[in-house]
């Protein structure tokens, strides 16, 4: 695993407007940085990420299965009482679920380290799936990267054929995008998804999560007050669970993409949970809930995450019992897990972080992000791949 | 390899050369092969829900009712033009309109389907009143037929009842009357007010 300097494509940010990528940079810097690229061994990919991202998957949706059956477990995972039918239902039923992004620790030795599991509401799809994809090879086109250069992202081709399962599952009904207003960002994703869903023959429609309505019975519509029978949010649902329509959720006849089901694994509880039923799996890291940090006695440094985080938002390292990095941010009211510190690997001054991707239970691709400082946030930037 | 193999780059560009090539020029038009007896089904196209009350056995309440779903899913699955002349060198002159949302241009509904079997029961209540259009291009074979939104052709104008597919007839999304609107949103709301906006969204 190799950081490499490249020369940006001339015209990269007129193709970005042509494609319409317009996250490509926020609050006057770069999101999207093509001044470098990662580059990876085949035998790096496959054994150290690919597999392992399929093992930890099935490792945490053995979670899923123990959590549910478990009133205490449900417990401290936070789902609210109310709800718990409504998680419970969609597992039992096998409501099937479209994407994941599990974030790893990878230095290009060794074992790559889970951090945690992004289940729910991942993004950063459309630089991944599609425009490192036409960034590697528009490169390769122009001779500036060899003719056998590969990339792990799968994920277009995946997410297409995942739709049409999907629809196969869902028959006659048509599918609502959903994400919250005033965000560009997860505008783009819904969009790229939208149009994955497209090209596998799915009729799509868009509203806005505040314009969603109700009915007298308890239907969502939206703002044609057309039912809503089936919808891909792009919004947690622990926050949903805490809204003023919380309480139609299982009411009414909709089928979700991610499944309710998958609020256990967007859950920073996960992570001592996984490092309980499977404490000897290599990716997986030492992790409490904070009642038990007395199991912790041989960390001496942990990193303290709010049971519902995103962004890597109000994160703190631990050493000694004091903090001495922490991130801001609006989280923490639920309660708190320790995960043992486990470093991010350093490339010149950038710290590095994989995202690496499953369509349903398939490892699909890669996503690399690079922060200056040692907790990934939402400015961090995002960098292409290649496998050679 | 370990990538997509391909991509079709026309399909992922956005912007108005795309909306440009969205919108047809001419409609696909489909001649549908007559399928086995028993997945068809005898419709009227009835062009008001007077009409609709003097052909069919629904009553004018139920007639007017349907009318109304017609020019919804009208506005909804209607052919799109980006402007006025293209609409009109397919559907003839004075009979295309803007739509309600604004931006481009479609065919003014010609009349609906209603089913011949349908009673005043229920079971009415789950099939679509797709909307029909008369295609008027006198260059075209299809000159005066009557078509649904998607370009399939039905029969010629003026028939007292037509045999369609039953996939023509599908249902379409239920609509409702929608009581109240902002119920979700509200915890992305507060926790945005945390440092002025600058979080990008709401996925991680």
């Amino acid at each position: 695993m190799l950081r490499m300097p490249i020369k940006e494509r001339p015209n990269w940010e007129a193709k970005a407007d042509e494609f319409g990528f317009k996250f490509h940079s926020m609050h006057g810097e770069r999101y999207w940085d093509e001044r470098a690229y990662y580059q990876f061994s085949l035998q790096q990919i496959e054994n150290d990420l690919e597999t392992p991202t399929e093992e930890v998957h099935q490792m945490c949706l053995a979670v899923v299965e123990k959590v549910v059956a478990d009133e205490q477990l449900m417990r401290r995972f936070c789902i609210p009482e109310s709800h718990w039918d409504f998680v419970r239902n969609s597992w039992v039923n096998g409501d099937p679920s479209l994407y994941s992004r599990l974030d790893f620790a990878y230095s290009g030795h060794g074992h790559a380290m889970l951090y945690e599991n992004n289940a729910d509401t991942p993004t950063s799809i459309y630089e991944t799936g599609f425009w490192q994809w036409l960034w590697l090879k528009e490169n390769v086109d122009s001779g500036v990267l060899p003719r056998h250069s590969d990339q792990f992202n799968s994920l277009q081709e995946k997410l297409i054929n995942r739709f049409k399962d999907l629809q196969t599952l869902t028959p006659d009904r048509e599918l609502h995008f959903t994400c919250c207003k005033d965000t560009e960002e997860d505008r783009g994703s819904v969009q790229y998804l939208e149009d994955c869903a497209s090209a596998a023959g799915i009729t799509t429609h868009f509203v806005y999560v505040e314009d969603i309505g109700r009915d007298k019975k308890g239907n969502f519509s939206d703002l044609h007050d057309q039912v809503v029978s089936w919808m891909f949010k792009l919004y947690p649902w622990e926050f949903m669970f805490r809204e003023e329509f919380a309480g139609l959720l299982g009411i009414n006849n909709i089928r979700w993409i991610e499944p309710p089901w998958k609020s256990i694994l967007s859950n920073k509880a996960l992570l001592p949970m996984l490092w309980k039923m499977f404490p000897k799996q290599p990716n997986i890291l030492p992790a409490f809930f904070e009642d038990e940090l007395h199991l912790a006695d041989g960390c001496d440094s942990m990193v303290k995450k709010p049971i519902f985080s995103r962004e890597g938002a109000n994160i703190s390292i631990i050493r000694n019992k004091s903090e001495v990095v922490t991130s801001p941010g609006p989280y923490g009211s639920e309660g708190y897990i320790y995960q043992a510190t486990y470093t991010l690997p350093k490339f010149g001054e950038h710290y590095t972080l994989i995202g690496s991707w499953l369509v349903d239970d398939e490892a699909a691709g890669i996503s690399v992000r690079e922060d200056s400082g040692l907790i990934t946030q939402d400015m961090s930037r995002y960098l292409p791949h290649i496998i050679l | 390899m370990k990538r997509t193999k391909h991509i079709d780059l026309d399909l992922m560009r956005k912007g108005l050369k795309k909306r440009l090539l969205q919108a047809p020029l001419t409609l696909g038009i489909a001649v549908v092969a007559l399928a086995s007896c028993s997945n068809q089904e005898e419709v009227a196209v009835v062009n008001s829900p007077e009409d609709c009350a003097a052909k069919t056995e629904l009553n004018l309440g139920e007639c007017e009712a349907a009318y109304q779903k017609a020019q919804a899913e009208a506005e909804r699955t209607g052919p799109k033009y980006n402007s006025n002349a293209q609409c009109e060198s397919e559907f003839g002159s004075g009979q295309c309109r803007q739509s309600r949302s604004g931006g481009v241009f479609m065919p003014m509904m010609t009349g609906f389907m209603v089913g011949q079997m349908l009673s005043g029961n229920n079971s009415y209540g789950g099939s679509g009143y797709n909307p029909v259009y008369r295609y008027n291009n006198r260059r075209s074979s299809q000159h005066n037929r009557i078509m649904t939104a998607d370009g399939t052709v039905i029969g010629k104008a003026g028939q007292r009842s037509y045999r369609v597919g039953k996939s023509t007839l599908k249902t379409k999304p239920t609509v409702t009357r929608t009581v109240r609107r902002g119920g979700f949103g509200a915890v992305a709301s507060a926790k945005s007010s945390w440092g002025g906006g600058k979080s990008r969204g709401w996925g991680g």
